[in-house]
């Protein structure tokens, strides 16, 4: 049985995968130890290209078009430059839109190319290179806490963990933020405000972790300029206390959060790395049987956000609310509480 | 492989994007019958990467259930021999990103139109349509940087009837050839021309050095003529070429196994065909629909012909992109409970973030199967277009063609805890007319099935006959105007046995007699002077029909449904109509 998991470790080994989004050149090698902001590959994205019109533009006819060409192909051109003209005084003139060569000529028209741009791409996290693969990306290793979460808003950033509020079911209010938050990774317990996150701007934080995100900010938090995670996903859920209580035992702490949940084919998990001063972390094995005693977070229904532990794996399918009958577990949700979840609905918490 | 003859036991895996489903069909006697099945998590992506983990796990429990020896020395044991293994071993899929394409063509209503019907027909997303509507300043540029940005993996190039429009299409083909040779040579979008065939050869010489070029017949050879099939084959095979052998792991399983990967599409329409044969009725089609987490799959097959649509939206993936599309209210109207949206477009964002999930409250069920009733719509309106249904199975403008039976797969919609709600969910979304038996693939083994039939016909009809879809009833649902709670339709039920009941249906309502799985009867049905049951208007008739899990229902709220606008008297309709159900 397979069943989902999470990681919300304190001490573990930490691979971060970092890959160019176009074949690029890699510019550290295996053993390397790199720093956040170190940049690890470059890329030379597509350049900008325009197609001249020349015959059209000059309303000259197709065939003597080329006569009126004051370039030919494979000089480089200046933004401004005159591309071809028609008559002295008041002639009609093409000009270059920007800096570049000029990449083909033909049938009244050109092809121009703009300077290529070069796409940086920074270790985010501290460690070591332990794999380098040509014209793609590294993979860092780091020891330290690692806590995978939800929902993020695809920005990355590095900076120090400030834990803001008291209780995992308590919001990052504006009123939280100040002056002494500017370059910190502000934690919250349950969701944030549109107020907040304006505040936050404002205050130049560097990221935000949150329980939950409200649907209606998506939009406002993609624009926002720096990364927003929720460990929950969406709503209003409180941050799962196993999680919360973690992120408080590390306050203070440096740490580099990446909001990416790549896409529909390619998803990924955002997730927050906290690098630790020591050599040697947990192995995590997430491929062993799950076991009484278990860490388990709830993903559906009213406990939906909830951790706890598998008190009992169970021998008949479990009733649910919907009249559904599935395989699955009770589990101890604290203060004595007994829940029976569906397996598809848990998710073991390394 | 043993020979086709010899195959007494074959195991089929269902690589889903969220379920992997593992079948194990053996011989058992004269007839084939599903001995056992198991069914895991999908792993082909992160954490896990790689499809073979489930597939290895859920060999594991088909061990345990059946106390054979599927998988042996690192792979699956074929053939068979003695208690060892399986004499064939076939992998069908869907759990991979499709065709991301590029539609290049010249008019809407008629190349293009034709382009987009052949893209649906396999596993396969329209990135951006190019053509020269919408008055481009600079169309050939604004074409070439739509491909260079996009880089797809491949542009359907049409346009032009036979012998028709010539520079317009090379125009286009330049624009294409423009953007490839931008692109680093890998990246290059293979370019299947299926336009005007007086071009093929222009054409391959524009494009032919700089990328692959695959020309077929032309999906409109004539204004009134559309011929799509050998477009479809061409973007199917580049599905498989392109995404089938390179999904995670699969380089895996296709070593154990020396049969071809299939899509999930296709093996299920396979069925459909079949089931239409089966019927042997000329005068309706049959329809067959696959509601899965992250598309939907509509088959149909009218007068012979087969038709495939799959459309890029489930109950679980790319949720948010269609609501984004379609708005939430479309969903919210179905939804029987008060809800806000803030609430229900939380729960659509929790549930594309965790696919695997399962609705475990009543808000949530309902929330999903509102989903259901909304993909089924939009497959329906996009798939339908394209079927040739001819006179006999049209009963009204604007509605459904008259299909008989209806199939109903995928885990969106089998797995509803009640019958009833995957019957009402089914009809609400399509909106059948006529007279239609409702067969659900309970054990969602009909795409295995399909893929059986490439190999051994025999043995994937006996499957399907061995009790692999459960009946949910037959559904009777007459069109025409009439006033709420006038009579619409006068019925005697005679069952088998001879025990008899005289019936009435109200116009507006959804009613249910008993008629249990297996059991059949014979209807004498009086519709009224307007109203049509799939026998002209006020005609009426006997017919045997098949009774189900919900029973015999008589569909009588109208076609098209419409939905009280007042948002409190549509909730106590749906809810009447739940109840109706037994939902």
């Amino acid at each position: 049985m397979i069943i989902q998991h999470c990681i919300a470790n304190p001490l573990t080994t930490i691979r971060t995968p970092r890959r160019l989004s176009h074949p690029g050149t890699v510019l550290t090698r295996t053993g390397d130890s790199v720093e956040p902001s170190q940049i690890v590959a470059q890329a030379v994205m597509l350049p900008d290209f325009r197609i001249v019109d020349v015959a059209q533009e000059l309303d000259v006819p197709l065939r003597s078009a080329n006569s009126y060409f004051k370039v030919e192909r494979g000089q480089a051109i200046s933004e401004g430059d005159i591309l071809a003209s028609k008559g002295r005084f008041g002639s009609r003139v093409c000009q270059a839109p920007f800096t570049g060569k000029v990449a083909g000529v033909g049938r009244g028209r050109l092809l121009l190319q703009g300077e290529p741009q070069i796409v940086r791409l920074n270790a985010l996290v501290p460690g070591y290179i332990v794999e380098a693969e040509p014209g793609e990306g590294v993979v860092i290793e780091t020891v330290g806490g690692f806590i995978q979460a939800l929902w993020g808003n695809g920005y990355e950033a590095h900076g120090v963990l400030r834990m803001l509020v008291r209780e995992a079911a308590h919001p990052i209010r504006a009123t939280l933020i100040n002056a002494s938050s500017q370059g910190s990774i502000l934690i919250g317990g349950s969701t944030l405000d549109e107020g907040t996150i304006e505040h936050a701007k404002e205050m130049r934080v560097r990221g935000m972790i949150v329980g939950s995100v409200p649907a209606g900010l998506i939009p406002q938090l993609r624009e926002a300029g720096f990364p927003v995670i929720a460990t929950e996903g969406i709503g209003t859920t409180p941050m799962t206390q196993a999680i919360f209580d973690l992120l408080r035992s590390l306050d203070g702490r440096e740490a580099s959060i990446s909001g990416d949940i790549g896409n529909r084919w390619h998803p990924m998990r955002p997730y927050i790395v906290i690098p630790m001063p020591t050599q040697v972390g947990r192995a995590i094995q997430t491929d062993a049987p799950l076991a009484i005693g278990e860490r388990v977070r709830l993903l559906r229904g009213t406990y939906r956000g909830r951790s706890g532990t598998i008190q009992k794996k169970l021998a008949k399918r479990v009733q649910l609310e919907t009249g559904a009958r599935l395989p699955g577990a009770a589990v101890d949700i604290g203060e004595g509480e007994l829940v029976r979840v569906p397996y598809v609905n848990l998710e073991r918490l390394f | 492989m043993a020979e086709a003859h010899n195959i007494d036991s074959i195991l089929i895996v269902d690589c889903g994007t969220v379920i992997t489903k593992l079948l194990l069909l053996e011989r058992v006697g004269d007839a084939y019958q599903f001995v056992a099945q198991a069914e895991t998590q999908t792993t082909g992506k992160p954490p896990w990467n790689d499809l073979s983990i489930g597939v290895v796990q859920g060999v594991q429990e088909l061990e345990s259930i059946t106390g054979r020896t599927l998988y042996a020395r690192g792979r699956i044991a074929v053939p068979c021999t003695g208690q060892e293994g399986v004499d064939a071993f076939m992998v069908i899929l869907s759990a991979v990103q499709p065709l991301r394409v590029v539609l290049a063509g010249l008019v809407r209503e008629m190349s293009l139109e034709s382009g987009r019907r052949a893209v649906r027909g396999t596993y396969a997303t329209i990135e951006a349509t190019l053509s020269r509507e919408g008055n481009l300043r600079a169309p050939q540029e604004t074409w070439a940087r739509t491909i260079r940005d996009l880089m797809p993996d491949a542009v359907l190039l049409v346009g032009g009837v036979d012998g028709g429009a010539r520079r317009p299409v090379l125009e286009l083909a330049e624009a294409v050839a423009l953007a490839s040779s931008m692109l680093e040579e890998e990246r290059r979008p293979t370019v299947i021309y299926a336009g005007n065939t007086a071009l093929r050869s222009q054409v391959t010489k524009l494009l032919g050095d700089i990328t692959h070029v695959v020309t077929t017949d032309n999906v409109r050879p004539t204004t009134d003529t559309e011929h799509l099939g050998p477009a479809q084959s061409a973007l199917e095979e580049l599905y498989t070429e392109e995404r089938l052998r390179t999904a995670p792991g699969i380089e895996g399983l296709s070593a154990w196994s020396r049969l071809p990967l299939l899509p999930v599409a296709t093996a299920f329409s396979h069925v459909v065909d079949f089931l239409w044969h089966r019927e042997g009725n000329a005068d309706r089609g049959v329809l067959g629909v696959d509601v899965g987490a992250t598309t939907t799959t509509m088959a149909a097959t009218f007068q012979g012909r087969s038709y495939v649509s799959v459309y890029e939206h489930g109950v679980a993936n790319g949720l948010i992109d269609w609501v984004e599309t379609h708005g939430l209210d479309r969903i919210l109207r179905w939804i029987p409970t008060e809800m806000d949206e803030e609430s229900l477009l939380a729960m659509l964002y929790n549930t594309e973030l965790q696919p695997s999930t399962i609705p475990q409250t009543t808000q949530e069920l309902w929330v999903e199967l509102a989903v259901v009733r909304e993909m089924l719509r939009a497959t329906l309106s996009t798939a339908g277009p394209a079927w040739d249904i001819g006179e006999a199975a049209m009963q009204a403008t604007n509605v459904m063609p008259r299909t008989d039976p209806i199939l109903i797969s995928g885990g969106g919609i089998v797995l509803s805890p009640r019958p009833g709600q995957s019957l009402l969910a089914i009809l609400d979304g399509l909106q059948p007319v006529g007279i239609s038996t409702l067969l659900l693939d309970s054990s969602r083994a009909v795409p295995a099935i399909g893929a059986v039939a490439a190999i051994k016909p025999l043995a994937a009809a006996s499957a399907l006959e061995s009790g692999a879809l459960v009946s949910l009833g037959t559904v009777i649902s007459p069109v025409g105007q009439a006033k709420l709670g006038e009579i619409v339709m006068r019925m005697g039920i005679t069952y088998d046995g001879g025990r008899a009941l005289n019936v009435e249906a109200h116009y507006g309502e959804i009613e249910v007699w008993p008629l249990l799985d297996g059991q059949r009867a014979t209807l004498e049905i009086h519709p009224g002077r307007r109203i049509d049951i799939g026998m002209g208007p006020g005609q009426g008739g006997k017919v045997e029909v098949l009774g189900g899990l919900v029973g015999l229902v008589v569909d009588a709220r109208g076609r098209p449904l419409h939905l009280p606008s007042n948002p409190d008297r549509r909730r106590r309709t749906l809810n009447r109509w739940i109840w109706d159900v037994g939902g």
